[in-house]
């Protein structure tokens, strides 16, 4: 299955919110859909989901606009919230009876999924005594009980101890090896890292760069050394402008050309005490720095 | 369709487990239990009392300057049923005194048959006891005037003891009956409407800021919501009203023999069954056109603490429409041009138009036209709603202008 986005617009009065987004996703693969605040991700997910139409574009299915009756979207939001006054197994079957799930097997489904988070002494508390962790998997039992084929998670990790955190990656990994969409939108990057290969990076409406994590780190141009020496201080001091020292003590050299690559790298192993030289490759939060750092 | 039914069942259940709901209508179905067995449990307490003066608080009537002592006793006796009449020839300070001592509560000491004076030590608001001491020394004075004029005795007992008899038909309406029931139904239709109304209200504004909207908004249609909201809050209100009157009905047949004579209390009770149907249509209505705005104001509310001030208007709307109602009740003209004007108005005709058909004849074409009006209210007024709904759910922070609002709405 995949879901397509194709030329997104939206508008809130005067504003431009998205100025045509288009990406795609296919089943059993993890896509991250990045940006800072106010870039745009909310109201695409919304859009996907069909809370409110685009102005202009189109939301498809193996290339048809996606119709609700069938598919089956779960949806994590990233501002949490339930009834807190209620028992967690009515509001847990009321939602999944929402999503169109018929009573016997809503109920059958939300105990599988306490169960299995090992929430199932709370079955008959009230939300509220709940700890905010614990509360958080209730919560993203209301995103898979019903069976979704999209799973749409907007900061799922973002309060969750890392026992939780484990639980949570698990169940997110056995999702995406069933073969279901997973839309992640988080700014925690290290989680994107892990579980996303396609990312979109969204800034002032539109997506700046998108594609293969692999490739995206791949194809920075790879004009920086990083050099791990005990004698970092000569280094920098000796080759002057074009290094720096880096927060971990190592040094970064910038190259004028990649070719001088392999040049530089037998200097320095020729000068100096060397532990480690390598090829700077950019980690994602250095790349989304570069593309969402100035919002436009 | 299913969906909608979901939110029906889900919002009416939470009603019922409200324990604020439960233990409003318990109250009510005692507090009504208590005042129609009242009778029989006072009856109860006064058979075992023997009846005595004891308790009558005492009247003294100084009459030093007539010689017609037994005929004043007498009198005022009959006159003041409530008091212990003694007569006595005591001095001035000595009946003051104990007047401020309260062994007497009140004291009138006549100077001749045509003039007195009154001693009370608190003049109540309510005393009416000078009315009718003039009216019995009025009297006194005639039969002793005819009297010295020759008069016999048995014929002055005749002129005076002549009553007039009257009989009063009503071809329209009569508001002596039907002024209480009337007045209760519309509290009712007042309270309820006002209640719950403003619960759906809360209600929402609660979905809102708890965020469970966010996730509500993505898994129901906004018209499903707040139709499954309203209508839920409509029923539980219904129930609510059926559980209290319908109490009031069972415990009044259960205690049928004590009340009556009670005029007030038989003609609630006896009024007649087709205006029931009209309160219901009109309760089902009118609090569709107001928890419709009620549920609307409240998804445009981030924050719970404002939403008092954002349903301010409507309630100030819904109580003015009360005051003119209940006002022109009292002044027993219920079809006067304001009245006539309301029972048109969407936002008034539920009390108004039920008012005047309790209250006085209504043409039926009347009645009609203002049911029709109100029904495409509703249905305007509830998509009008849903569409605020779909739109003030995903705002958050202050509370939108009515322009930017409507501009919303238009595009919605």
């Amino acid at each position: 299955m995949e879901l397509e986005l194709r030329n997104l617009q939206k508008n809130f009065g005067q504003k431009e919110v998205l100025k045509g987004i288009s990406f795609s996703t296919e089943g059993g693969k993890a896509f991250g859909l990045l940006g800072r605040n106010g870039a745009g991700k909310t109201t695409s997910i919304r859009i996907i989901m069909g809370v409110f139409p685009a102005d202009s574009g189109e939301v498809l299915i193996d290339g048809k606009p996606i119709d609700y009756n069938k598919i089956q979207i779960g949806y994590l939001p990233e501002e949490r919230g339930l009834y807190p006054k209620k028992k967690i197994i009515d509001q847990l079957v009321y939602f999944a009876l929402l999503k169109n799930m018929d009573y016997k097997s809503a109920v059958k489904s939300v105990d599988y999924w306490l169960n299995r988070l090992g929430m199932s002494e709370y079955r008959n508390k009230r939300l509220d005594t709940l700890s905010k962790g614990n509360q958080q998997k209730i919560q993203l039992i209301t995103t898979l009980a019903h069976d979704p084929q999209i799973i749409i998670l907007d900061e799922p990790f973002s309060g969750l101890d890392p026992v939780n955190a484990m639980v949570l990656k698990d169940v997110v990994k056995e999702q995406i090896s069933k073969g279901k969409i997973v839309l992640f939108s988080s700014h925690q990057m290290n989680y994107i890292e892990e579980f996303c290969d396609k990312i979109a990076i969204l800034n002032g409406g539109k997506v700046v760069l998108q594609g293969e994590l692999y490739d995206i780190k791949r194809n920075y141009v790879r004009d920086k050394l990083i050099v791990r020496s005990e004698n970092a201080d000569r280094i920098v001091k000796e080759l002057g402008k074009c290094c720096s020292l880096t927060d971990t003590g190592e040094v970064k050299i910038q190259l004028s050309s990649e070719e001088e690559k392999q040049n530089m790298m037998k200097i320095l192993t020729e000068k100096y005490d060397i532990d480690e030289i390598k090829v700077f490759e950019p980690s994602l939060n250095d790349i989304f720095v570069e593309y969402a750092g100035n919002q436009g | 369709m299913k969906q909608f039914s979901t939110i029906l069942k889900f919002e009416l259940k939470s009603y019922f487990q409200k324990k604020v709901f439960i233990g409003v209508t318990i109250f009510l179905v005692l507090l009504i239990a208590v005042v129609m067995f009242s009778p029989q449990i006072f009856q109860m307490f006064s058979e075992n009392d023997t009846e005595s003066n004891e308790s009558k608080p005492v009247m003294v009537v100084v009459a030093s300057v007539s010689e017609n002592t037994e005929i004043i006793k007498q009198s005022f006796s009959e006159a003041f049923t409530n008091y212990d009449v003694h007569i006595s020839k005591e001095s001035l300070d000595e009946v003051k005194n104990q007047i401020t001592s309260q062994k007497v509560e009140c004291a009138f000491v006549l100077n001749s048959l045509t003039s007195y004076d009154y001693y009370v030590n608190n003049l109540s608001l309510y005393d009416t006891n000078t009315q009718i001491a003039d009216e019995v020394l009025q009297n006194i004075y005639r039969m002793d005037e005819m009297m010295k004029n020759g008069i016999p005795v048995e014929s002055v007992q005749q002129i005076f003891d002549t009553g007039i008899e009257h009989n009063t038909t009503s071809l329209g309406k009569n508001q002596m009956q039907n002024f209480f029931y009337t007045y209760i139904m519309i509290f009712a239709l007042y309270m309820v409407i006002l209640l719950y109304g403003q619960m759906v209200a809360t209600n929402v504004a609660s979905e809102k800021s708890s965020r469970a909207m966010e996730l509500l908004i993505t898994s129901a249609k906004p018209v499903s919501m707040m139709f499954g909201k309203v209508i839920a809050s409509c029923l539980a209100g219904l129930i609510q009203l059926v559980a209290v009157f319908g109490s009031a009905y069972l415990f009044y047949n259960l205690n049928k023999t004590y009340w009556e004579g009670n005029q007030i209390i038989e003609s609630i009770f006896n009024m007649p069954l087709e205006l029931l149907v009209y309160m219901i249509v009109f309760f089902i209505l009118g609090f569709f056109v107001y928890a419709f705005l009620y549920g609307a104001i409240g998804s445009t509310v981030s924050k719970l603490e404002d939403i008092n001030t954002s349903v301010m208007p409507l309630t100030f709307l819904f109580v003015i429409a009360f005051v003119v109602v209940v006002f022109s009740m009292t002044s027993g003209s219920v079809d006067n041009i304001l009245m006539f004007i309301c029972s048109y108005i969407p936002f008034t005709s539920p009390m108004a138009m039920f008012t005047r058909i309790a209250m006085s004849t209504v043409p039926i074409y009347e009645i009609i036209i203002s049911i029709v009006i109100l029904i495409a209210s509703v249905i305007g007024i509830g998509v009008i709603s849903a569409k605020i709904y779909r739109v003030g759910v995903l705002l958050y922070g202050t509370t939108p202008k009515i322009s930017s609002l409507l501009k919303a709405i238009k595009k919605a």
